[in-house]
């Protein structure tokens, strides 16, 4: 369907949909926080009703454009484990597609903060020499992102090249 | 000569740096108070200043010695420990495996006695470790030591793992020169700048000022005109007799007037170069190379501060492309580098909507053994790498562009002045650019191997 972004072989391993879950629930807490201060507000200084009726409008809109670009978002999050090298894809609207030669990583991160904990998730990073490698993979089951961390830096231990 | 079932001794004993250090330092003080006190010196009558001052001399002058008895250095295999300071004692102590680069300056009073600074840059921090002032052939040999060492400690040149000081070949005078800046063309490529185009319009702007509103105006626009005039003096004194040069360890960069600095670039860690070809120089035929180096990072050009990764600030552009050349093929000695091999092709017309104007300077193109981009209309650059030395490839494509079905590709690298990216190709050009480069990238590393 999308020759530009298309995968390396047979398919993406796409992240977990926890992840959607997760940013739909995190973007809730927050849109749901500043109605409540547009209603507290509206109740303090009584202002004509059509001031605080457009900002929960906005709001809404806001919430419901967002809640569908979480959604398109998260699943278009994959990656590919090649022999030599780890192809990550990702974005929407902005679209990305990153090849990192496992030679070339200098060390790779999984972070969980506690709300990806509570919902099972990690993220892992590889960095490499270049601070223009922006590879990063959020959103995946924590088991998988351990495995995929060991075999990144064996692989790239295996590999390893010299700068 | 220790042989290699000798323990590596580790060089306890500790340097100093030389006698003159003091004096060097405080030559600034030696001229103000001679200056001001000449008078009453050469008629023989001392007055309370006079006296004030040269008891300041004095003291300074036994503080300065007593800092140079403080100052010590030791070097052993991991460490370089510098201690420091009369009344509070500091000992300073740099990782040598975090070194990045040591270069030798030689500010002007330093380079009338022979003396030179030795400058550290570590990584991970902006602690800088600095050894001033040793004797240039001293300094020379300390640097190298400390680089073997390094190498060593990093594992990259397992051979020169254990080398006493002894050991470390000796600093040898550049093997030749390979390039060298002239006066004449220095001068005429500062007059051909950027600067001298403010200066310009700032001149005309003044002058119309001036006609309509009188001398009022044209006070507050003097520190502009002395910025400018700072920043082409600086220029200069930085640019004067540079002078690139084969070395037993790489490629070596001298220059300055007053000050002379000397960079020693190791071929096998260059990344990759940017020619620039103002517009004001192209007429001239005339290009600046800047190279970028691992571990390096580099300060860009500012206000007339020359930038670390300068290799050579004006010269003919087939000049620059040989240098370039040389500079790409590194320590692979039988890799044929041709800039003149990659052919760059420009972004289709539909980049028109996203980029009007400088679309029509962009190129993008893959050779045997480089990938180069080229952008900008005022200031073209052409970028360079090695497929050997390419870290990651990237494909990126926002919103605009998809309509449009425009994308395009990073090629990235460490840290430093270059920057491969085609920008605005169409889609199927884009992906196939970006399978090319990362499967050229996968058959050097695996060359390299």
């Amino acid at each position: 369907m999308d020759d530009l972004f298309a995968p390396p072989g047979p398919g993406w391993q796409r992240v977990s949909p926890a992840l959607a879950r997760l940013r739909r629930i995190l973007l809730a807490v927050g849109l749901g926080f500043l109605a409540v201060v547009v209603v507290v507000l509206w109740v303090l200084f009584e202002p004509p009703p059509w001031v605080p009726a457009l900002s929960l409008a906005a709001l809404l809109a806001l919430g419901v454009w967002s809640w569908i670009l979480i959604g398109r978002n998260a699943r278009r999050w994959g990656y590919v484990e090649r022999d030599e090298e780890l192809f990550i894809t990702r974005g929407a609207l902005f679209r990305r597609l990153v090849v990192v030669p496992y030679g070339r990583m200098q060390y790779v991160d999984v972070q969980a903060g506690p709300i990806d904990r509570a919902f099972g998730l990690a993220r892992v990073q590889l960095h490499t020499a270049a601070p223009g490698t922006t590879a990063h993979i959020p959103g995946l089951p924590a088991d998988e992102a351990a495995r995929l961390r060991d075999r990144l830096t064996a692989l790239g231990e295996a590999q390893a090249a010299g700068l | 000569m220790t042989g290699p079932e000798q323990p590596p001794v580790a060089e306890r004993t500790s340097h100093r740096l030389s006698p003159l250090t003091p004096l060097v330092r405080g030559a600034v003080f030696v001229v103000a108070v001679a200056a001001t006190t000449w008078d009453d010196l050469f008629t023989g009558r001392l007055g309370t200043f006079a006296l004030i001052l040269l008891g300041v001399l004095f003291a300074g002058a036994v503080y300065g010695y007593l800092s140079w008895l403080r100052t010590k250095y030791w070097i052993d295999r991991t460490e370089l420990r510098i201690d420091t300071g009369v009344v509070y004692h500091q000992s300073r102590r740099i990782r040598i495996d975090r070194l990045q680069g040591i270069d030798i300056v030689q500010p002007f009073v330093a380079r009338l006695f022979g003396l030179a600074e030795l400058k550290m840059d570590v990584a991970g921090g902006d602690r800088e470790g600095s050894l001033a002032f040793l004797p240039l052939t001293e300094a020379h040999r300390v640097r190298e030591v400390l680089l073997a060492r390094r190498d060593a400690a990093r594992g990259t040149e397992p051979d020169t793992d254990g080398l006493g000081a002894d050991e470390v070949p000796a600093w040898a005078p550049p093997d030749r020169d390979i390039a060298a800046l002239d006066l004449p063309t220095l001068l005429l490529s500062m007059l051909l700048s950027a600067e001298t185009v403010w200066l310009l319009i700032g001149s005309v702007a003044l002058g119309v000022a001036l006609l309509l509103n009188g001398v009022v105006v044209v006070a507050p626009a003097l520190p502009f005109v002395g910025g400018l005039a700072l920043i082409s003096v600086r220029k200069l004194s930085a640019y004067y007799g540079f002078t690139v040069s084969q070395t037993n360890v790489g490629v070596q960069v001298r220059r300055g007037l007053f000050e002379r600095a000397t960079q020693t670039i190791a071929l096998a860690r260059v990344q990759g170069v940017v020619i620039s070809e103002p517009i004001l120089w192209r007429r001239m035929g005339w290009a600046k190379l800047d190279v970028s180096v691992a571990g390096a990072g580099g300060t860009s050009e500012s206000d007339g501060r020359p930038s670390t990764t300068t290799v050579m600030p004006v010269a003919p552009l087939s000049l620059v492309h040989e240098l370039a050349e040389h500079l790409l093929r590194g320590d692979d000695d039988g890799v044929e580098v041709r800039l003149a091999s990659v052919v760059l092709s420009a972004p289709p017309r539909s980049a028109r909507w996203v980029d009007p104007v400088s679309r029509r300077f962009m190129g993008a193109g893959i050779g045997d053994e480089l990938v180069a981009t080229r952008e900008g209309w005022l200031n073209r650059r052409t970028h360079a790498a090695r497929h050997a030395r390419v870290q990651s490839v990237r494909l990126s494509q926002g919103p605009l562009q998809r309509r449009l079905g425009l994308a395009d590709v990073h090629v990235d690298s460490p840290p430093g002045p270059v920057r491969v990216r085609a920008r605005h190709r169409s889609a199927a050009d884009a992906r196939a650019f970006f399978e090319e480069e990362q499967g050229r990238a996968r058959r050097a590393r695996a060359a390299a191997r």
